[in-house]
């Protein structure tokens, strides 16, 4: 992660946990001591800070995940997040399918697609790795494989384009 | 919009007391007013659940009657284009709104809290049931990963103060759809003075949202 | 069309600061230069530069950002805090004659940032402060939104050297504006493209994406 040299070591906060804590020694009537008990909680909070945004930040990336990728992520990916994370992302997931499903009352509408404004019904793309038998709506099933071209549709197309195994050409 | 496919008219129920009926054209304009206002809108507007469901039976309907038409109908291509186009314009609304009911979710939810009864709801149900969803999931993970390990007094995050609120002093372009007198704008530095403007139908201009925002709501203007 | 789905918590606008910024966690972690003005106890550790026990009331030392806020109190001498040298008269009459010709990177990054945050420190010269930074800002903003809207297709490192980090946000989002609107004109805004994410792990030669 990109910032992530901002979080402090969770040791740091232990090691402030050596200063006077603030009920005990306030209580005993040592008010000289409320700067240095100030500083302390003013260290615990910037603490409790940078993790929460750390954390919260790995969510939002993790969010675009599901956006970018569908809702099955790769190995990869999946290697370099914790149990709660999988776990949020997965909440996440069945969050968004729920309301996907219930928009309208009907079928429901799949608005992870549809990213960009439509110019033509089909369109021409290239297969940049194999990908395996690909079934088009009208039942015809066609082999995408490494460099080979295709006339498909486009709402078809438009996760694999994301995803990278296939590329839109411009004619 | 040819009768093949758009044939029926379209029932709007805004409340009981009161019914619409728009023709699928209107019907269409209304999503594209809102869209365009959702998407430049900084803050989350109020849901338009009856127009999206409208939308969403015309899609079915026409989609339907498409499969009716022969294959290789130059007509049919049309009409599925224009289906497409729709349900672009649709899924960008929906997820507009969804991602700032994500982007400012403690302060939705929270505004939906203290809504008074029969005031309209920012939210649609299926919005509300997301943003709580949202809000639980986002909590419990963050006191899993680390609240929990910390010291009592810091155990809990105030999300209404972490996550911060839409900001109404951004600006916008907007057309006025219905001449207004009279507006206010606040000054921008101390040496300038609060002033009135009026808009005139048809006219364009840039301003703080926050001036406009009663206007976008009633429809007066157009954010584009 | 549609807005990246990876949107970072943008920094607070003025004298605020948001939670959950990354950006203004960086702020916050700028030092400033402060004397203590009462003692604090048993922290003699954390000054390095003596041996006693406590830090001694008037001893000058640095600290972030954050820390000074936290212990400032307007009411009762706890900290005195200094103005850093950018914000002081003798830059400030630099800054007033030509905006144009300094490093806002190395006196920042976050000039305008850190100096607003300053106000919150109750200082005399706080309306000269803040007229500073927006003569700066003003001045320069011209020059910022000419290259922004220029530079296509170019390195643009040399001119984002001497921005602020504020300056550099605008850049941006002029220069993604600027890009926008040329592939528009060539026919190519419509075309689906893979996703950044996908492709930055693909450099990271992470490649095989399954499904």
């Amino acid at each position: 992660m990109k910032h992530a040299s901002t979080v402090f070591p969770f040791h740091r906060v232990i090691w402030l946990n050596c200063l006077p804590s603030p009920r005990n020694e306030a209580k005993a009537g040592r008010t000289e001591l409320i700067p240095s008990i100030k500083l302390r909680h003013c260290c615990l909070l910037r603490n409790q800070r940078c993790v929460v945004a750390y954390l919260y930040d790995r969510l939002l990336r993790i969010r675009a995940l599901r956006w970018e990728y569908g809702s099955v992520l790769p190995a990869n990916i999946r290697f370099h997040m914790c149990a709660e994370e999988l776990q949020w992302f997965n909440q996440y997931k069945k969050s968004l399918a729920n309301f996907m499903r219930s928009v309208g009352g009907g079928d429901g509408l799949d608005i992870t697609q549809d990213m960009k404004p439509p110019k033509s019904l089909y369109i021409e793309v290239r297969c940049l790795k194999d990908h395996g038998e690909f079934e088009i709506d009208d039942g015809t099933v066609i082999l995408l494989k490494k460099n080979s071209q295709h006339f498909l549709p486009r709402w078809k197309c438009e996760q694999l384009i994301r995803q990278g195994v296939l590329e839109h050409v411009l004619s | 919009m040819s009768d093949a496919t758009f044939e029926d008219e379209c029932d709007v129920n805004q409340d009981d007391s009161q019914e619409d009926v728009m023709t699928p054209a209107e019907l269409i304009a209304k999503l594209e007013e809102a869209w365009l206002n959702e998407k430049f809108s900084p803050e989350l507007l109020e849901n338009k659940a009856e127009v999206v469901e409208c939308v969403m039976e015309q899609l079915t309907h026409m989609d339907a009657n498409l499969q009716r038409v022969k294959k290789g109908d130059m007509k049919a291509s049309i009409h599925r284009m224009e289906i497409d186009r729709i349900r672009f314009v649709l899924s960008s609304y929906l997820r507009s709104r969804l991602q700032k009911i994500e982007k400012f979710f403690p302060h939705v939810l929270e505004k939906e809290k203290c809504r008074q009864a029969g005031e309209p709801s920012l939210l649609s149900p299926e919005e509300f049931a997301f943003a709580k969803e949202y809000y639980s999931n986002t909590e419990a993970y963050l006191k899993a990963v680390a609240l929990k390990r910390m010291p009592p007094n810091l155990q809990t995050v105030d999300m209404l103060k972490a996550v911060p609120e839409p900001c109404l002093d951004s600006f916008v372009f907007l057309r006025a759809k219905e001449s207004q007198e009279n507006i206010l704008v606040e000054p921008e530095t101390d040496d300038q003075r609060e002033y009135v403007v009026d808009l005139e139908e048809g006219s364009q201009h840039l301003m703080r949202y926050r001036t406009v925002a009663p206007l976008v709501s009633t429809g007066a203007v157009q954010l584009i | 069309m549609d807005s990246q789905p990876y949107q970072p918590i943008r920094p607070g606008v003025g004298m605020e600061e948001n939670f959950l910024s990354i950006d203004d966690i960086l702020l916050s972690h700028e030092r400033l230069p402060v004397r203590t003005e009462c003692v604090f106890p048993r922290l003699g550790f954390l000054e390095k530069s003596s041996d006693s026990q406590d830090i001694a009331e008037g001893t000058k030392m640095e600290l972030p950002l954050w820390l000074s806020k936290g212990l400032y109190e307007r009411n009762r001498k706890v900290l005195s805090i200094e103005l850093p040298k950018v914000y002081r008269d003798g830059w400030r009459t630099v800054f007033n004659a030509d905006p144009n010709v300094v490093d806002l990177h190395k006196m920042g990054p976050y000039y305008y940032g850190l100096g607003s945050q300053m106000l919150h420190f109750e200082n005399p010269e706080n309306t000269e402060i803040g007229q500073t930074l927006l003569q700066t800002f003003i001045g320069r903003f011209r020059r910022t939104m000419d290259c922004s809207q220029n530079a296509y297709n170019e390195d643009t490192s040399v001119l984002l050297e001497r921005l602020d980090s504020l300056e550099k946000a605008l850049f941006s989002s002029g220069q993604s504006g600027l890009n926008g609107f040329q592939s528009w004109e060539k026919g190519r805004a419509s075309q689906l493209t893979a996703s950044t994410l996908v492709l930055n792990y693909r450099k990271r030669k992470i490649t095989e994406v399954q499904s």
